[in-house]
């Protein structure tokens, strides 16, 4: 999709940025406010649709995004075997305690979930775009 | 049984363990390997072997047992007691020559199959120990299994014939659809019993008691059996293994003579204990056995083909293996095993060694090889001697033993068809086995050079190469003599006695002294033989004649045809179902969706005694500014569905997503509002990206009662969902229907074990994250699948732009 548009390329250049900060704050405050991972990976793939339709689809096709998914995918998945190497069921939780930060494990399963859900939107919203009209 | 003492004992895992990890590195180095590849597997199957042959003498049983599954008391539990480990002695000492001879004999064959054929041979191999040793049902199930498996491999190994592929499919449904069937009977067994264990059952009389008097007990031993008859090719399973002869020869010697097949017997020889008893377990097996046994024996004589004639006898011995268990009469069923493993295996090599030569086993273009062949020759007659039961070879002294067996057995008389009819029909097959090992031998080595079958004239479908190739191993004549020379010393050693010992020593179960000698003692068993033999001559001789007969049994309805027909037809019912259920149109899919929801809720309604007179509900609560928006909801919808152009519906289903995001604001929902809006976002983008792949739009394949009915779904389901919702806020209803809210529900779980005041994420990420993990998993394949097929499909329309 070639919009070639000025005004959206001018617009996109400070709404990418400005939209991936806040899929961050989004995800960290998911565990006691609205969001977390699925909602940031969204607001991520939005961002990248964005891009898309702003700057063509060249640069986005560069990078394989069911790569993400899957890196996603493993990511999850690894945080739910660990625990069973000290003897714990399979996705048990901790917290980890960083000083006088607090970390549930559960995040890096959200931080899986984020990579998938951007992964695999980004995936389609490339591979339709590189079909021919 | 004598009582053994038990010893705890590591080789056993050891000899099982061998072949496996030959079967490993066979399969991964395969081709660096080269003809390497088939020493090693022989040297495996020595190993194992001479470990096995090691193991403690009479008077202790090896054992071996870890804890495999513990919650439903499953062991990895191995057990050599005399039968077990003379199976395993059986299956690792013929494996061995059959491998020495296949390195000579595969020489010529593809070398990109070989690595498979040496794996699947080695993990066979394993597999055949572990059915032997295993004494655990359980795991002598998974062994069970692996043999079909690996069997398949095997016989289908010349992948590129069709003939090949037919053949190894129609083994592998037969014997692993039986193989599920035995699993069940294990599980029935399992059930009642309360173990696994085979040696705890059968050496328990109370745990054999308790499951003779389950009524379990008929349908656990029908599943059992009907693994068993998949497994040896009983009737009316028969019919898988004369169309498996399409394997490779050492194949057919190893799996269809020595040893696969026998497992069903040998499971047989394991129940017997067990099941025995059972009023049902002398009719089925007896009469299974008896038609398996004609059945085969007649077969055998008319057909031609070497390995098919080898193929039928072996149906009919394992009928008669099947005959002697039902009747209990198991004194010397590792004998009989022994005895035809021996002489089978040599006349099936002695039959590869002749298609290698001549390129044809057709016996109507075979003949006066004797010259050519002395020491395959030699083999032949050995062989051919025991399979008919002459002295002094080891046949005879198995069929006089099983003549002596068959007049004295108590459940002989108890059976329904009464003990002279056995007896004649014992006799008879034995008359038609002998008669077909004359025309082997006879048709293949003596008479006259048939130049039908020179070098160069008719090319067997097997035999690749000519023979002046370069054997990469010993001559292929070494393990076909050594099996022969086998029966021979085997039986000139029962005038010693030692046979007997031998028998008794491994028997499956010994109820009374057992005595052979190859010195002929006068009676009734002698006359039989002798008359058998006569008839077998003059049966011979009349070849000619009684080939004129025709053949009427399963000419015109072949039960292998009859069983792909029906596999073909469950393929066909299959598609008519899946093309009447998955037929494409959306529509059909949104309406069946649709309407379920109803039917499940009013269900689950009806069960709570919830209607619509339950709900109570005040409009006033509801804020002024919530009602317009749902006026404006209602327009939009509206305009979505009378929409002329697709760009028009989408932008109006966008304007509904966006007006309840506009409703979420109102009822105070940030989190599914903020979902909401970035979804209504993305799909927004989806849709654009599709519209212009989209076909034109309204379509108008609609009828008019196609409509009423659209409407009809819709207006069902909507009713049904807002009855649900009203419920849902129904004061008194809502606490309790509530799991979030209700005191100890998720959401002061969520704050208690996940710590976050976010219900929703804390349910999604930890307290239900093994939900989430099955969708993200989804998630990630629907991505892949939508790569690979838009790829897939660009790359061939550019492939095809460019060619």
């Amino acid at each position: 999709m070639n919009a070639e548009s000025p005004i959206l390329r001018t617009v996109a250049r400070y709404a990418i940025p400005l939209t991936m900060l806040v899929a961050l704050r989004i995800f960290f405050q998911g565990h006691d406010l609205p969001g977390g991972g699925f909602i940031a990976g969204v607001l991520l793939a939005a961002a990248g649709a964005i891009h898309l339709l702003a700057n063509g689809v060249g640069r986005a096709a560069g990078i394989r995004w069911w790569r993400v998914s899957v890196v996603g995918l493993l990511v999850s998945v690894s945080n739910g075997i660990w625990p069973m190497l000290i003897g714990h069921p399979y996705m048990d939780n901790e917290f980890l305690h960083l000083g006088s930060f607090h970390l549930p494990t559960a995040t890096f399963f959200d931080l899986g979930v984020m990579l998938i859900v951007v992964g695999t939107l980004m995936t389609i919203f490339v591979e339709l775009s590189l079909e021919k009209r | 049984m004598a009582p053994h003492s038990t010893i705890p004992s590591n080789v056993l895992p050891a000899a099982l363990a061998l072949p496996f990890a030959v079967a490993a590195l066979a399969a991964l180095l395969g081709r660096r390997l080269g003809a390497v590849a088939g020493w090693i597997v022989a040297a495996a199957a020595a190993g194992s072997f001479l470990l096995l042959l090691d193991l403690p003498g009479h008077d202790a049983v090896a054992s071996f047992r870890v804890p495999w599954l513990p919650e439903i008391g499953v062991d990895f539990a191995l057990r050599a007691d005399p039968f077990g480990r003379f199976f395993a002695l059986l299956v690792s000492g013929v494996g061995f020559f059959v491998a020495l001879y296949a390195i000579s004999y595969m020489a010529d064959g593809d070398e990109r199959r070989m690595p498979r054929f040496w794996g699947a041979l080695a993990a066979f191999m394993g597999a055949m120990l572990g059915i032997a040793l295993s004494d655990d049902l359980l795991l002598l199930f998974l062994f069970w299994e692996i043999t079909s498996l690996s069997s398949f491999l095997l016989i289908g190994h010349h992948d590129d014939e069709p003939a090949a592929r037919a053949g190894a499919l129609l083994a592998l449904q037969v014997t692993a659809l039986g193989g599920l069937v035995l699993a069940v009977g294990v599980l029935l067994v399992a059930q009642v019993t309360g173990t696994f264990s085979i040696s705890g059952i059968a050496g328990d009389p109370a745990r054999i008691q308790a499951l003779l008097d389950s009524p379990l007990a008929p349908g656990a031993l029908g599943c059992i059996l009907v693994g068993v008859f998949t497994k040896s090719a009983q009737f009316p399973f028969h019919f898988w293994l004369p169309r498996a002869m399409v394997a490779p020869t050492p194949v057919s010697a190893y799996l269809h003579a020595a040893t696969m097949v026998k497992a069903g017997p040998f499971l047989l020889g394991r129940m017997l204990p067990v099941f025995g008893q059972l009023p049902m377990w002398t009719p089925v097996l007896a009469t299974v056995g008896l038609v398996t046994m004609l059945l085969g024996a007649w077969k055998a004589f008319r057909e031609t083909d070497l390995k098919a004639i080898l193929a039928r006898t072996t149906g009919s011995t394992l009928g008669f293996l099947t005959l002697l268990y039902g009747f209990g009469a198991a004194e010397q069923d590792a004998l009989q095993m022994l005895n035809h493993a021996l002489y089978k295996g040599a006349l099936f090599l002695v039959a590869g060694i002749v298609d290698h030569h001549a390129h044809t086993r057709d016996l109507r273009r075979l003949g006066g090889l004797r010259r050519e062949l002395p020491l395959p020759f030699l083999a032949a007659v050995l062989a051919g001697l025991s399979m008919a039961g002459v002295p002094p070879l080891l046949g005879f002294l198995v069929k006089e033993s099983f003549y002596d067996e068959l007049l004295h057995s108590d459940a002989v008389s108890g059976f329904a068809l009464g003990r002279g009819f056995v007896v004649a029909a014992c006799v008879l097959a034995n008359v038609f086995v002998a008669a077909v090992a004359a025309k082997f031998v006879i048709g293949t080595f003596l008479g006259e050079r048939r130049e039908g079958a020179s070098r160069g004239g008719h090319h067997a479908p097997h035999a690749h190469v000519d023979d002046g190739a370069r054997p990469a191993g010993p001559p292929l004549w070494v393990s076909p003599l050594a099996l022969a020379l086998g029966a021979l010393a085997l039986g000139l050693l029962g005038a010693t006695d030692f046979t007997g010992h031998l028998a008794e020593a491994i028997a499956s179960r010994r109820s009374h002294p057992f005595h052979v000698s190859l010195i002929p003692t006068p009676g009734l068993p002698l006359w039989l033989s002798m008359g058998g033999m006569a008839m077998a001559v003059a049966l011979y001789l009349a070849r000619g004649r009684m080939g004129r007969i025709p053949d009427l049994v399963e000419t015109h309805h072949r039960p292998d045809r009859l069983w792909e027909r029906m596999v073909a037809s469950l393929a066909v019912l299959g598609e008519e179902v899946s093309m009447r259920w998955q037929n494409g149109s959306l529509r059909r899919y949104l309406a069946a969706t649709l309407l379920s929801v109803p039917v499940l809720a009013g269900l689950a309604l009806a069960r709570a005694g919830l209607s619509h007179r339950d709900v109570v509900v005040s409009l006033s609560e509801l804020p002024w500014f919530g009602l317009f928006l749902c006026v404006l909801l209602g327009i939009a919808t509206m305009i979505a569905v009378t929409a002329t152009t697709r760009l028009q519906a989408s932008i109006a289903t966008t304007t509904v997503g966006f007006i309840v995001s506009m409703l979420f604001v109102v009822y105070r929902s940030p989190d599914i509002l903020l979902t909401q809006i970035l979804i209504e976002t993305v799909s927004t983008i989806f849709v654009l990206l599709v519209l212009l792949f989209m076909p034109g739009f309204p379509r108008r394949d609609m009828s008019a009662p196609g409509h009423l009915g659209a409407i009809a779904v819709a207006t069902v389901f909507s009713l049904v969902v807002t009855l649900l919702l009203l419920l849902s806020m129904t004061p008194g209803l809502r606490e309790n229907a509530n799991i979030a809210v209700r005191p100890g529900g998720l959401l002061s779980l969520a704050l208690e074990k996940g710590g976050g005041a976010n219900a929703v994420n804390v349910i999604i990420v930890d307290i239900r994250s093994l939900d989430t993990n099955g969708e993200i998993t989804v998630l990630v394949a629907v991505g892949l699948c939508v790569y690979a097929l838009l790829r897939a499909r660009r790359a061939r329309s550019e492939g095809g732009a460019g060619a």
